[in-house]
């Protein structure tokens, strides 16, 4: 069981300041925002973030202060924040270097990392500002030695000349986080529902901590191995944290907590009332288990994802209505 | 008595959304007004359209309205899970099949007379005045599919040179696109805000004003597009029947998740 941490075990060994960072999950989907909570309670820094789309995950460690470089291809609690604001705030004030690829390109650089190449040819951001532009320029990409030089290459496509294409370079994560519905002893992982670029992230990274709802026996998670989409060998650290992707959605489990992304919305909109945020609800709770404590059982339980559907919906009310 | 008669101009929006999308089309959709129109074709103007999200949800059928397009809501009930770089490869592969067979909808901050899309900021790149989310999967979906546009119309977002392209239309004219090395007989087909419907002249690929709702004008339209474009084509579209109202507001937006009902 040498794979089993606790959350602050798991985050002190393979976190460290100035890692190349990546988070599984979509905007407000299977988010790992407790591992994110104890990144922020730990205190490791100046971090390459590049997560794909992103939502509270990417706008927390950005408000808190701990990106360095951010890799941005999208970023908004989608439906509640249209773009997340200590983020939007970093970029406005010049506080924080940042790229931005198109979310295509971005799951690419991931996927070209997980099936080893050494970079992806594309026809995508060409005539755009993605390719006039660069968030970060090359002196500064030189300075950082886990950034690639170049954002990009554009060269004649050698098969076929005169045709422009769009080399990007893979990124080279040091620790990806995910969170995910099932895991086994030894690292093996059941993702329910839309795995977006998560097993990519766990083949592409030099340490992969999981964090997931219910930890089983190899047995137990064997019986169906065809559920299964990570295996043991990607994964370094397992951690079973219920609720741990809260106020994200985790299909099948749970829904997004609503009234908590109103309340994230309203408190992101300055630094000071972020920072009162972050005290409430990362740094005075100590750990999981009291921010679970603070939020309350009857809260949780109205979360709950309803059979069939995967999110939450109110039966006895779909029952009386008919 | 509900009142249907009052409709907005965002209904009209979402109508001119599904009226769009013809019978049998995948419509690739993301959240908000596309959603809510493209749930209306599938009921109303095309049963047999299918609806697919940038996040790998193929051929959804959502019961409740998403947030976002990874919302569980799009999840649940839909044919395939796949993982976003699935969905980047089957719409990088869509030059294998008719230029009708998909159609996707994007939106943004500012646009151009050729349809160049800017969804990443307001002023300079390095130094905004106003930072939004980034290109999404709008940059990917403005290279290989046909897309419609939606816009709030004001002159300052319908503008002669927007601050970024985010997401390309037919760049400066129609060679534009291939010009700059994106496939050609792909681009935006149409822009649809809340004064009416414009569409690209096939000669020279600029916008021009198709049609305008009974609440706009000609004249309206021209005052509220910082670019000259072309009225002398432009016909006034019928407002919306009461019924479809009534669908809009009980059934596909019952909550007022995109569309609020005036008081």
């Amino acid at each position: 069981m040498k794979k089993v941490y606790q959350l602050s075990d798991a985050i002190s060994k393979f976190v460290h300041d100035g890692d190349y960072i990546a988070f599984g999950g979509f905007t407000t989907n299977r988010k790992p925002i407790a591992a994110v909570s104890e990144i922020i309670r730990q205190g490791q820094k100046d971090f390459i973030l590049d997560s794909g789309p992103t939502g509270s995950d990417a706008d927390m460690l950005i408000g808190a202060g701990r990106v360095k470089a951010y890799i941005n291809c999208y970023t908004a609690n989608s439906g509640v924040t249209n773009v997340s604001r200590r983020f939007r705030h970093a970029i406005e004030k010049g506080e924080i270097l940042f790229e931005d690829y198109s979310q295509d390109a971005a799951v690419l650089m991931f996927h070209g990392a997980a099936l080893g190449l050494p970079y992806v040819p594309i026809r995508m951001m060409l005539g755009t500002g993605l390719v006039d532009h660069w968030g970060i320029s090359k002196e500064d990409r030189q300075k950082i030695d886990k950034l690639p030089n170049d954002k990009f290459l554009i060269q004649d496509d050698p098969f076929n000349p005169g045709h422009q294409i769009v080399l990007l370079p893979v990124p080279k994560i040091d620790v990806a986080i995910l969170h995910v519905q099932m895991a086994s002893f030894d690292g093996t992982c059941r993702i329910d529902g839309d795995e977006f670029h998560d097993v990519d992230l766990a083949i592409a990274s030099k340490h992969c901590i999981v964090t997931c709802e219910e930890l089983v026996t190899d047995e137990y998670i064997r019986r169906e191995p065809s559920l299964n989409t990570i295996p043991g060998f990607c994964v370094d650290a397992v951690v079973h944290l219920p609720h741990g992707a809260h106020p994200s959605q985790c299909y099948g489990c749970y829904d997004y907590d609503n009234p908590f992304y109103v309340m994230y919305d309203k408190a992101s909109k300055t630094q000071e009332d972020f920072d009162q945020f972050l005290k409430d609800w990362v740094y005075d709770v100590k750990d999981h288990s009291g921010y679970l404590n603070k939020l309350g059982g009857a809260r949780l339980a109205d979360l709950k994802a309803v059979p069939g559907f995967g999110y939450h919906t109110d039966m006895t009310k779909m029952a009386q209505e008919g | 008595m509900a009142d249907y008669t009052n409709y907005t101009n965002r209904e009209m929006q979402a109508i001119s959304i599904a009226k769009s999308i013809s019978d049998g089309q995948i419509a690739i959709v993301g959240t908000g007004l596309p959603l809510i129109g493209a749930a209306l074709a599938k009921r109303i103007y095309a049963p047999n359209c299918t609806l697919i999200v940038e996040s790998g949800l193929m051929d959804c059928a959502p019961i409740e309205v998403p947030r976002s397009v990874g919302d569980i809501r799009l999840m649940a009930h839909c044919a395939v899970q796949w993982p976003n770089v699935r969905y980047v490869g089957f719409q990088a592969n869509e030059w294998l099949h008719d230029t009708s067979r998909m159609v996707a909808f994007i939106g943004g901050a500012q646009i151009d007379a050729y349809g160049n899309v800017n969804s990443t900021c307001i002023g300079d790149y390095h130094n905004p005045v106003t930072r939004f989310t980034g290109s999404g999967g709008a940059n990917g979906i403005a290279t290989f599919v046909n897309t419609i546009i939606m816009m709030q119309h004001e002159k300052r977002r319908f503008m002669d040179k927007i601050d970024y392209v985010t997401s390309a239309g037919w760049i400066d004219g129609p060679d534009g696109r291939a010009k700059v090395g994106l496939p050609a007989n792909r681009g935006p087909q149409m822009v649809v805000t809340d004064r009416g419907i414009m569409k690209f002249d096939e000669q020279t690929k600029r916008m021009y004003l198709y049609g305008y709702y009974e609440t706009s004008s000609p004249e309206d339209i021209i005052e509220n597009t910082g670019f000259e474009i072309d009225v002398s084509k432009a016909i006034k579209i019928d407002p919306p029947t009461p019924d479809i109202i009534k669908i809009i507001r009980e059934e596909i937006d019952p909550k007022q998740a995109f569309i609020k009902v005036p008081q």
